[in-house]
């Protein structure tokens, strides 16, 4: 059952410059995805049309099934949640708790349930030492993750996440990645806009791939990164160990480390 | 057509302010609304010859119509006088007021006309250029010129706040109470990124010796002309002509 | 003596509580090239500060210690010599403009207007700086219009165009996607190419691994460890205080585990060739 569709659609900013054309596809409960491919491509159009900030020019975009042209952006966020690529668009408050707390306020919870999304938010962005210091006296990377649970909190089924690992260093990825393992977990869908190739191969399986406007490969991270054409327009690096690979002419697909170190094996 | 274009754009601008300056004094200086209003229309033409009538027209008369509706409205028909011009319907329009109201718009459009041709005119570089030169500390003019950069900056940041705010629940669409309960979480981040952002800005002037203390060179540079002295000739006959017109009319009565 | 020398540094901000940084005693010798990596909040950034001489001059705090840099310390340059000697280029492009030039041709000879340089002299160099760093196409665009990509080539070449000895550079390409963040690098290369002293912050650790000479590990404020990149970067220490080491080692040390008797690569190209090697059965197991 498709969760989030995406009608044949085409947007138009108001100056007439078209930013995504003729797009579809279907995304089901509970996926991950990556949405990958050079800036001015069309990605972040694209999340934002999915999100309800944006309305197709022509087509539909249904979430859940509620038609975004029918609903207000902050309408949509009871089902979308949303995190910018910069936390300082988004914080306003004294304390990171007040700030992790505004979402699930206005979604209608009883005080049980905003409390237990809360603190799985906090807890799944290793927050907790620091609920009662100011978001600005922290450092950038640890503002992102406040955003992060601020959106959370919400309790939506789908997350959007854009850059999430932009600045943030091995520890602050390791808990991005046990993160989306979380929500993943809970049955969220989770879709991601992405420059760092070794965070899709860790955590998402299908891959979006978007180009001049249009999506020109979708499907599983398996075939994507071998797909020479898709790359060369698309301008794709391919995750560290898949280029090795590569290089070394391996017929196998290789992703991970441990499958390149599984090939090598056989050289014994 | 081009020569026409530059002669008044390249005059210096403490020249052009002086333009405004005296033309705005003449319209106090000589009576009547009628020179007054005609400026209006003098200053269009120069904006015709200098290449930017279109501009001129669109923000003078956005700026002045509804003040002068507003003028006629209060001065002619809300406060009663003796003599009453016309009626249209119920509603009388009376003399003293209207031609207060034909006065004081007058003036009204005199000064905004001048001050709009100056800024139509005159670069804000040129303008700032030649504070500079007249001694303006650099520091100033950096504020000023990079505040009128930051404007639009601002502008496009409160849309990207608005937008993320809007994708936490913060309903932006509906009524005045609505509107105003998104004032905050779109102002703080602003302000607050905004502040960030001035100091890393210093941080990146000083990384480009801003405060060197040596004397700035100066890629682009104006210089008075003699068209210049030209132009502040004919400024000064004409303010003494005015002036000399109304102790002649103050005479004749 | 050193060209660069930190002696014996402890550092905070006015609002900090602890030092920042702390028994900090570094020794850069002319056109080397060195990288800084560290957790996030380990100090890099303030060393950076400090190595250009914003800490404690612009941003205050308490400093012990002294800078020296080219056989002069540090507080004895003014405003405007420090600005010669060490370039300055940071994380965030959107604040590394003027603010107050119309064109990228303009905003290249801002800092050097300021400097009260002759002005063939900056014609000249603008022209050289635009091809040097091959943003040419760029130089009647408003800066403002620009990408983040763009924005932050355009701070580079403007502090490049200065002509400083020693260029201090703040992770530049986390807000950049792979093509910038490539761009980024290959001027870098430039510059180490025309013997300009580099220090560079980056979390990249597999470019890093490509492009630095050497690197020093910082960890809560102090340096842990320094040296080469080809040595440092297989150091397993790293992984321990999750700074987080190339792919290309973490492969290297598996294979290690699986009984392949080999070099710890820390490039693609290290890896190529050793693993070529296992292929071709010239490696003991």
């Amino acid at each position: 059952m498709s969760f989030v569709k995406v009608e044949n659609i085409t947007f138009k900013y108001p100056d007439g410059t078209v930013a995504v054309e003729n797009v579809s596809f279907e995304i089901d409960k509970g996926e991950k995805v990556a949405i990958v491919g050079q800036n001015g491509a069309g990605k972040t159009t694209m999340v934002k049309l999915i999100n309800g900030l944006l309305k197709p020019s022509a087509g539909n975009v249904i979430v859940d099934s509620w038609n975004t042209k029918d609903y207000t952006t902050a309408k949509m966020s009871r089902k979308v949640g949303y995190v910018f690529q910069n936390p300082d668009d988004q914080i306003f408050h004294n304390t990171v708790i007040d700030e992790v707390m505004f979402g699930p306020k206005k979604m209608g919870y009883s005080t049980e349930e905003m409390r237990t999304l809360v603190k799985k938010a906090i807890v799944a962005t290793e927050l907790d030492k620091y609920i009662d210091e100011n978001p600005y006296n922290l450092p950038y990377s640890i503002r992102k993750f406040v955003t992060i649970a601020a959106v959370i909190s919400m309790g939506t089924e789908i997350i959007i996440l854009d850059e999430p690992t932009a600045g943030q260093d091995m520890k602050g990825i390791k808990t991005l990645n046990k993160l989306i393992e979380t929500l993943h977990k809970e049955g969220k869908t989770v879709i991601t806009i992405t420059h760092d190739m070794e965070f899709v191969v860790n955590n998402f399986d299908r891959v979006i791939v978007m180009a001049h406007k249009n999506v020109i490969d979708d499907g599983d991270k398996r075939n994507v990164f071998w797909k020479k054409d898709v790359l060369i327009e698309s301008k794709l690096k391919q995750p560290h160990m898949s280029s090795l690979a590569d290089k070394l002419n391996l017929e196998e697909k290789i992703l991970f480390t441990n499958e390149l170190v599984e090939n090598i094996e056989n050289y014994k | 057509m081009s020569k026409r274009i530059d002669l008044v754009n390249n005059l210096y601008p403490t020249t052009k302010f002086i333009g405004v300056i005296v033309i705005i004094l003449s319209a106090f200086i000589v009576p009547g609304w009628k020179y007054s209003y005609s400026i209006f229309f003098v200053c269009a033409l120069i904006a015709l010859g200098s290449g930017k009538l279109k501009s001129y027209l669109i923000i003078t008369v956005n700026s002045l119509l509804v003040l002068i509706l507003l003028i006629f409205l209060m001065q002619s028909i809300l406060i009663p006088s003796k003599e009453i011009l016309y009626k249209i319907g119920f509603i009388n329009v009376y003399k003293d007021g209207f031609y207060q109201a034909l006065n004081l718009s007058s003036k009204l459009v005199a000064f905004t006309s001048a001050f709009i041709l100056f800024f139509r005119v005159t670069t804000v570089k040129d303008f700032i250029l030649s504070l500079e030169n007249m001694g303006l500390h650099p520091k100033v003019t950096y504020v000023i010129m990079s505040t009128l950069q930051l404007i639009p900056e601002m502008k496009k940041e409160a849309g990207v706040i608005s937008d993320a705010q809007k994708t936490r629940g913060v309903e932006t669409e509906g009524n005045i109470f609505v509107r105003a309960k998104a004032f905050v979480p779109v102002l703080i981040p602003l302000v607050l990124s905004s502040i960030a952002k001035t100091e890393e800005r210093a941080i990146t002037l000083e990384s480009r010796a801003f405060s060197s203390g040596a004397k700035k060179t100066r890629l682009y540079n104006i210089k008075k002309t003699r068209n210049d002295t030209i132009a502040i000739i004919i400024l000064v006959v004409f303010l003494i002509l005015c002036i000399g017109w109304r102790v002649l009319t103050i005479w004749h009565f | 003596m050193a060209f660069l020398e930190l002696k014996n540094i402890n550092y905070k901000y006015p609002t900090s509580e602890d030092w920042v940084v702390r028994n900090i005693d570094i020794k850069i010798e002319k056109g080397e090239f060195w990288a800084i990596v560290g957790k996030n909040g380990s100090g890099k950034t303030t060393l950076c500060n400090i190595m250009r001489g914003f800490a404690p001059s612009f941003f205050k705090g308490t400093f012990e210690g002294e800078v020296i840099v080219d056989n002069k310390n540090l507080n004895d340059y003014s405003e405007g010599e420090k600005a010669t000697k060490i370039g300055f280029v940071f994380q965030n492009p959107f604040v590394q403009i003027s603010g107050v030039k119309e064109t990228v041709y303009d905003e290249i000879a801002f800092g050097l207007e300021n400097l009260g340089l002759e002005e063939q002299y900056i014609r000249n160099k603008v022209e050289e700086t635009l091809k040097l760093i091959d943003i040419d196409y760029l130089r009647n665009k408003n800066p403002f219009e620009l990408s983040g990509g763009q924005r932050q080539r355009v701070a580079l070449a403007s502090i490049i165009a200065m002509d400083p000895d020693i260029l201090v550079i703040d992770e530049p390409t986390s807000q950049l996607d792979p093509d910038g963040t490539e761009k980024v690098f290959e001027i870098i290369e430039t510059m180490k190419n025309k013997g300009k002293t580099i220090i560079l912050v980056e979390h990249k650790i597999e470019l890093i691994a490509e492009y630095a000479d050497n690197i020093i590990v910082l960890d809560e404020g102090e340096i842990i460890l320094r040296g080469e990149t080809k040595d440092i970067l297989k150091n397993k220490v790293l992984l321990e205080k999750e700074i987080g080491i190339p792919q290309y080692s973490i492969l290297g040390y598996e294979l290690r585990e699986r009984g392949f008797n080999i070099d710890i690569p820390t490039t693609e190209e290290q890896s190529i060739n050793i693993i070529s090697n296992i292929m071709q059965k010239k490696v003991i197991v």
